[in-house]
């Protein structure tokens, strides 16, 4: 068959004139795609049984405005006012009217319903292509009615990798240090929350200070820095369970933690003496290991994904400058070379690149480089902010930012913001407190 | 002074000790998070039989009557699309879906047999996989003859080339068109190839008969998601700009036209 | 052994005032800092009159002043005099730094401190450092002045 075809384009050769005409497009817009979020359908039953259970007067459009928002959060996606749609919630049991869509410029459409099913959550969810007039994904979940604005957040997380071609981040927590009261007293707590602000928590009464935790790969165990007794060290907590410990057993102050992507050891400084060097910790069979020897300040060390390198801070050629090792300490590369001073080296959840926070001439910045220190690409710059942590797919960054609440430089304010790898999308996240060191944790349900 | 000085180390260390031997947080309530009860994810199906909206049907139900006409007056089907224009063959949605842990049998809608009409309609428009393989056989044949072609014409005739292709102004308002309704999708990878060629066939006014993505083998390649939805938001501009700005003459020139979507500069940039 | 390290020190110790001195004369001295070391006494306390209780430092730097010796001297005459008395030093930065690394410099001029101490015969069983970093800053303003304040290693009693 495919050789006649053949034959016979040979035959139509001579009569083909004309080239086919290609035209590049190399340009288009990077407005966010309009997508609308049907609210969940519910039938009166379940409606009434989740009333009871979860004190919301229709948990279906509550999910609803979950995905909504992190849709909205995300700048990539521009849900659209509810007020245009023109059909009705119910549509979850029918193929929607996309032409009724296309009328209000929809490119997507999401729709689902929810009920109840042996005292459980039922969601089930399907998402569309407006213009094509197509299904794109259909899936269902069950689980215990309390974790509705996580179904929220997963169903955000499908519908981000359908559309963008890369996981989410939405099913997410973030930990950080909750603060308050004056910069000389400043009483700092661990919090935790969802990635949108929601179901925050203090995991510390605030007694002590705490400083930079960090979660481990599961985002069970954080690894934080405690003055408990004003002796800094590295301890370690188990989120569900409460439990601590002091991270080894060492003459003085350990602190910068960060976990092996691994998750089986801890990273951290160890400083006496007025020298500062990285060392590891296995968890398992508590050997220490001393990563780094050099009289400089060694610190804030990270690990590549893959385990096989450290980032990290050093001032050995007499100021902050990020330095790159392998993982046991040997070839020790310098790779920032740019004008200031640099900080506080996270290698992303990909691999590629580093994100860091740079001083120069009184201004903070948070950029990124590439592993070899090319390509800096710096995404905002302020008074004072740093500290910058990855979403689990590489794609956001959040770090915390310090400003001024009146022009004498009194007052301050000490929040978190999150952005766009691209540098677009830069948003406060909202927290009860001031709060700083935030640490993203990886996405709870794969 | 010695003796103070032991005195001092000895209730030194032992404060040490203690401080080091005891936990902190003692007093503490416990962490009270919620639980973390996991989700089961159910797969419905690969591709939903449900039911048009009765609007939607009405309207399908429409086509396929003139469709049958159609297909008896004229002979080429294709023609037929241009009715419909949203047909543009979409790849079927074949992603394995993760976390699939049952299938739902539980799907409570019915079709009856005209529905199932309806969607077999439906499936009629879409990408058959199994034509994948023919279709990039197509594609090089395809190209090999152009470059032939046009290795002719340069032998032949330099000047044929200028008017076979179009006009910097025909091709400037063109592009300007595409670049208003191309949405690049933000969560590409800026690293990686992202060209999608697109092989259009052209009614005279404009409107797309056909579109063909040339590459489509990559679209399903694991490791290549992000291409899939870069040509899905090519498909999506194409779409969004019909009819397309083209010349108002030599429909013969451009009734075939391949567009290049190239997003790494707007990414890179 | 302990002599020839005291007499290294004190050699380390002479060579870095000369070097200090030659800097000093090329600042300006504006106010209560010069370069941008705090020289005054607003946030000073004292340990015992005419014991200073701290000493302050250059951006990113822990090299003690002229200054800085004198008071350091003042401290470890007071300490002999009051065998009994042990000290925490508290190391500090400014806020223009990371946290981390601030911590770690805090560490070090703690440290810096607790030398030049241990060179004028006191021992280091009676001395501990701690780092603070930026988490403990005296002055909340966000300029030179306050930050100069703030770069700074306190002694404090430890009983």
């Amino acid at each position: 068959m495919l050789r006649i075809l053949l034959i016979f384009y040979f035959f139509m050769l001579p009569l083909k004139v004309f080239a086919l005409i290609e035209v590049d497009i190399t340009r288009g817009n990077l407005n966010p795609l309009p997508i609308a979020v049907s609210p969940l359908s519910i039938d009166e039953t379940s409606r009434q049984s989740f009333e009871k259970i979860l004190k919301k007067k229709n948990i279906g459009a509550e999910i609803s405005l979950v995905v909504e928002k992190n849709l909205k959060a995300s700048g990539l996606f521009n849900p659209l006012n509810k007020d245009a749609f023109l059909q009705k919630p119910d549509i979850a049991n029918l193929k929607p009217r996309f032409e009724d869509w296309n009328l209000i410029k929809a490119q997507a459409l999401i729709t689902g319903k929810v009920n109840i099913f042996e005292e459980k959550l039922r969601v089930e969810f399907r998402l569309w292509d407006v213009l094509a007039g197509k299904e794109m994904m259909a899936l269902a979940f069950t689980t215990v009615p309390n974790n509705w604005r996580r179904v929220g957040h997963i169903i955000t997380d499908k519908v981000y990798e359908r559309l963008t071609g890369e996981k989410g981040y939405f099913d997410t927590r973030i930990i950080y240090v909750s603060e308050e009261g004056p910069k000389t007293r400043r009483i700092k707590k661990l919090a935790i929350m969802d990635q949108d602000g929601a179901n925050n928590k203090f995991l510390t009464l605030g007694n002590e200070l705490v400083l930079t935790p960090r979660f481990n790969p599961t985002s069970q165990m954080v690894t934080y820095l405690s003055y408990f007794k004003n002796l800094p060290r590295v301890y370690l907590l188990d989120v569900e369970t409460g439990m601590q410990e002091v991270v080894g057993d060492f003459p003085g102050m350990t602190f910068a933690p960060r976990f092996s992507p691994d998750g089986k050891k801890i990273i951290m400084s160890f400083a006496k003496d007025g020298n500062s060097d990285i060392y590891t910790m296995d968890l398992e069979n508590r050997i220490v290991e001393k990563i780094t020897n050099h009289p400089s300040i060694d610190t804030s060390p990270s690990f590549s994904p893959d385990g096989k390198y450290i980032a990290f801070n050093s001032d050995r050629s007499g100021y902050q400058q990020i330095y790159v090792m392998r993982s046991d300490g040997k070839n020790v590369k310098r790779i920032s070379f740019g004008k200031g001073l640099y900080g506080t080296p996270v290698w992303s959840p990909r691999g590629d690149l580093i994100a860091f926070t740079k001083l120069h001439k009184g201004k903070f910045y948070i950029g990124v480089m590439r592993t070899d220190g090319s390509g800096e690409r710096l995404l905002t710059e302020n008074f004072y902010q740093e500290a910058p942590s990855w979403s689990p797919n590489g794609r956001v960054l959040i770090f915390y930012r310090e400003t001024k609440t009146d022009s004498k430089g009194e007052g301050f304010s000490a929040k978190l913001w999150s952005i766009d790898l691209t540098g677009y999308n830069e948003r406060l996240v909202k927290t009860p407190t001031d709060a700083s060191d935030p640490s993203w944790s990886s996405l709870l349900s794969n | 002074m010695n003796r103070s000085l032991l005195i001092s180390t000895s209730l030194h260390i032992f404060f040490i000790l203690f401080t080091a031997m005891s936990l902190p947080f003692l007093a503490k309530k416990p962490i009270d998070l919620p639980p973390m009860v996991s989700i089961e994810l159910i797969q419905i199906t690969d591709k939903t039989n449900i039911p048009f909206a009765p609007k939607a049907k009405k309207i399908i139900e429409k086509i396929k009557e003139k469709e049958k006409k159609l297909v008896s007056e004229q002979a080429p089907p294709k023609k037929v699309k241009k009715i419909k224009p949203d047909a543009v063959p979409m790849p079927e949605d074949i992603t394995k879906k993760v976390e699939k842990i049952k299938e739902d049998k539980q799907n409570p809608e019915k079709i009856d047999n005209e529905v199932k009409q309806v969607s077999e309609f439906e499936k009629k428009e879409l990408f058959d996989p199994n034509n994948i393989a023919a279709l990039i056989d197509k594609s090089k044949v395809e190209k090999a003859e152009t470059t032939k072609t046009t290795d002719k014409i340069t032998q032949d005739q330099q000047k044929n080339v200028d008017l076979s292709g179009l006009s910097l102004s025909e091709e400037d308002a063109l592009k300007a068109q595409i670049f208003g309704c191309w949405s690049i999708p933000l969560g590409l990878p800026y690293n990686e190839n992202l060209l999608v060629r697109i092989k259009l066939q052209l009614n005279p006014d404009g409107t797309v008969v056909q579109s063909e993505i040339l590459d489509h083998a990559r679209m399903n390649k694991p490791g290549q998601g992000f291409y899939k939805v870069l040509a899905e938001s090519a498909l999506r501009a194409i779409k969004l700009c019909q009819p397309l700005r083209v010349p108002s003459t030599g429909y013969e020139r451009w009734k075939e036209l391949q567009l290049n979507f190239d997003a790494r500069e707007m990414l890179e940039g | 052994m302990k002599l020839n390290k005291i007499l290294k020190n004190v050699f380390l110790v002479t060579v870095a005032c000369i070097m200090l001195s030659a800097c000093a004369t090329s600042k300006k001295t504006t106010g209560q800092m010069q370069g941008d070391v705090y020289t005054g006494k607003d946030t000073v306390e004292y340990l015992a009159s005419g014991v200073p209780d701290r000493v302050f430092f250059a951006t990113n730097e822990s090299v003690l002043t002229t200054a800085s010796r004198e008071t350091l001297r003042k401290q470890a005459a007071w300490l002999r005099k009051n065998s009994k008395i042990n000290i925490v030093l508290e190391g500090h930065a400014d806020e223009r730094g990371t946290r981390e690394y601030n911590l770690a410099l805090g560490e070090r001029r703690a440290n810096a401190a607790k030398d030049y101490l241990m060179t004028y015969g006191i021992s280091s069983n009676r001395i501990s450092v701690l780092s603070y970093g930026k988490e403990r800053p005296v002055d909340s303003g966000s300029n030179p002045l306050a930050w100069s304040k703030n770069r700074r290693s306190v002694s404090v009693k430890a009983n």
